[in-house]
């Protein structure tokens, strides 16, 4: 075997070498982000932990009328677990919050509704209060309302066409019309969404509890400014963590992209 | 011989990673980038593996990469604020860093990469910085124009466009023309957007479809709107990751009909300063939430 049929032969076994190195690398690379992963959810169970027991001053006095809507998105596979939910309702009522919107994408939540109101002493559907009860005076009140994504997609095609059909009337008898051409704004579409009995309401705050950090088709019409806290999962929720969450929450300041 | 390289390689790993996440700016670009040339590699393997047999293991997870990124660019004038620098100086600093990184989201086997630089809402900040971004988008249009023919990025503008000034219209419209049959590379830039007017106009639009006969009220559901949104002009419009700098963790208003199951990473890092290192960190945490929770929720 000469030198020039060895060449190729060098070469093809350095490249296998380099791609065995970097994929070493790329391993390690998990490895590292992974551990960091490890700690920084140490060190966040440590801080819950003292939060929930009150050591911590600043996280014992919230300023929770700043948070007059909070959505809480579950992932399916622990939305299964009622128990959590009616857990951490009832910590949400004992925190303050007065509204609280509960999604999860296959509607597991709405169907145990009934369970999860008889569950969680002081709490009414929002439907039944509508938004002008809402009031500072309803101390010991939480309104719960339940989601699902047949309020996302398929409520927004749902209102998109009977603005078509006010679109087409209005074409057809331009005389009558007093809006003029265009039904399509953002109000007339949220008025839409109404009518087909949705909530038009953004959460100021979205808790997301499960494995995935996604909204997991939470209404979009909704979603514009809302603030998206990923919350780890259900089954080993904290107070503390909570607390922290809505705290924060209470610090930020939007400048709403002016 | 084989081992005591790979012995040596690792060794160089454990004590050249952890640089990585220590200083923001790593001084071995050239050694990055072969790390991302393996990666996308790796990627293309391992998608048509999936595509094949429809399945993928771990190791497979590990080397998937997000077909679709976006990017909520924030933090340029809270960067030029830290450093005493004009706001405009902000503005520079963070469409320079758009320009370095665009091509290496490409070689990482990143398909389509959406950047959202201009917001509806941010027509309210005062004139003078409107003014200068939109002479700087200009600017950046028209130079950046080769380049990005010559190494075949298809480039999209979406948004309103009702109150840009004519000359960007008009470079906007030539760029997208002279770009617009490359396939493997697209970079959507969302000037003057807004994820309440993107479905509205794709209510319009069907609207007026329906008006001129070309289908029926009864046949409107969620994916004839899906294809009305400005996203309909990429081959994968839902992005699989988004990434909004700065530190914070809202969506503002961008791709919200797109991003039901688009997975969101919010770092701490303003845009000026995300680099190899953070697109790094970026990636592997997508792969992580894949290998883990691999199931369709």
């Amino acid at each position: 075997m000469d030198f020039n049929d060895l060449m190729p032969l060098l070469s093809f076994w350095i490249g296998q070498i380099g791609d065995l190195g970097l994929d070493l690398l790329w391993r390690f690379i998990h490895i590292v982000v992974s551990l960091w992963h490890i700690v920084s959810g140490i060190f966040e169970a440590i801080l819950s932990n003292a939060i929930s027991l009150g050591l911590i001053q600043k996280y014992s006095a919230i300023d929770i009328e700043k948070l007059r809507c909070l959505a809480v998105v579950v992932d399916i596979e622990v939305a299964r677990d009622v128990s959590k939910v009616i857990d951490l309702l009832q910590w949400l009522k004992t925190i303050g919050v007065k509204q609280v919107g509960l999604f999860d994408s296959q509607g597991l939540l709405k169907k145990s509704k009934d369970m999860i109101l008889e569950m969680v002493p002081g709490s009414m559907l929002l439907q039944e209060t509508g938004e002008k009860d809402i009031s500072p005076d309803r101390k010991g009140i939480i309104d719960i309302e339940f989601i699902s994504s047949s309020d996302n997609k398929e409520a927004v095609v749902k209102a998109a066409n009977i603005l078509l059909e006010k679109h087409l009337k209005s074409n057809n008898h331009p005389e009558k019309d007093e809006e003029g051409d265009n039904v399509f704004t953002e109000s007339h579409l949220n008025e839409a969404l109404r009518v087909v009995g949705e909530n038009v309401r953004v959460p100021d705050l979205m808790l997301v509890y499960g494995p995935v950090r996604s909204h997991l088709g939470f209404p979009a019409w909704r979603l514009r400014y809302t603030e998206i806290v990923h919350m780890g999962s259900l089954k080993y929720m904290r107070y503390g963590s909570l607390l922290k969450a809505i705290h924060k929450f209470t610090g930020v300041r939007q400048n709403y992209g002016v | 011989m084989l081992s005591l390289v790979s012995i040596f390689l690792t060794c160089l790993a454990l004590i050249l990673i952890p640089c990585l996440f220590i200083f923001r700016r790593p001084s071995f670009p050239l050694f990055l980038k072969k790390i991302i040339i393996f990666i996308n590699t790796t990627a293309s393997q391992y998608n048509d593996e999936e595509e094949r047999y429809g399945t993928i293991g771990e190791k497979g997870k590990r080397g998937r990469m997000p077909k679709h990124v976006g990017i909520i660019l924030d933090g340029n004038r809270r960067w030029a604020n830290k450093r005493g620098l004009r706001v405009s100086e902000g503005h520079e600093a963070g469409a320079r860093t758009v320009l370095e990184h665009a091509m290496d989201c490409f070689a990482m086997g990143i398909n389509t990469l959406s950047l959202f630089a201009f917001s509806t809402e941010n027509w309210g900040r005062p004139d003078g910085e409107v003014n200068f971004l939109m002479a700087m988008f200009e600017k950046n249009f028209k130079s950046e124009m080769a380049y990005f023919d010559r190494y075949k990025v298809k480039i999209s503008v979406i948004g309103k466009r009702t109150n840009m000034p004519q000359s960007l219209l008009g470079l906007i419209h030539e760029v997208e023309e002279a770009t617009k049959n490359y396939k493997e590379k697209h970079l959507i830039m969302a000037l003057d957007y807004s994820g309440r007017f993107d479905i509205l106009q794709a209510c319009k639009s069907l609207a007026e479809k329906t008006k001129n006969g070309l289908i029926q009220v009864e046949d409107i559901n969620e994916s004839m709107i899906d294809k009305e949104l400005m996203t309909s002009c990429s081959e994968y419009p839902n992005p699989d990751l988004l990434i909004r700098t700065s530190g914070e963790q809202r969506i503002s208003n961008f791709f919200l009909w797109q991003s039901a199951y688009t997975e969101l990473y919010f770092s701490n890092v303003l845009w000026p300063d995300f680099g190899e290192a953070e697109y790094l960190k970026a990636l592997t945490w997508y792969q992580q939430r894949q290998r883990r929770f691999g199931r369709r929720v």
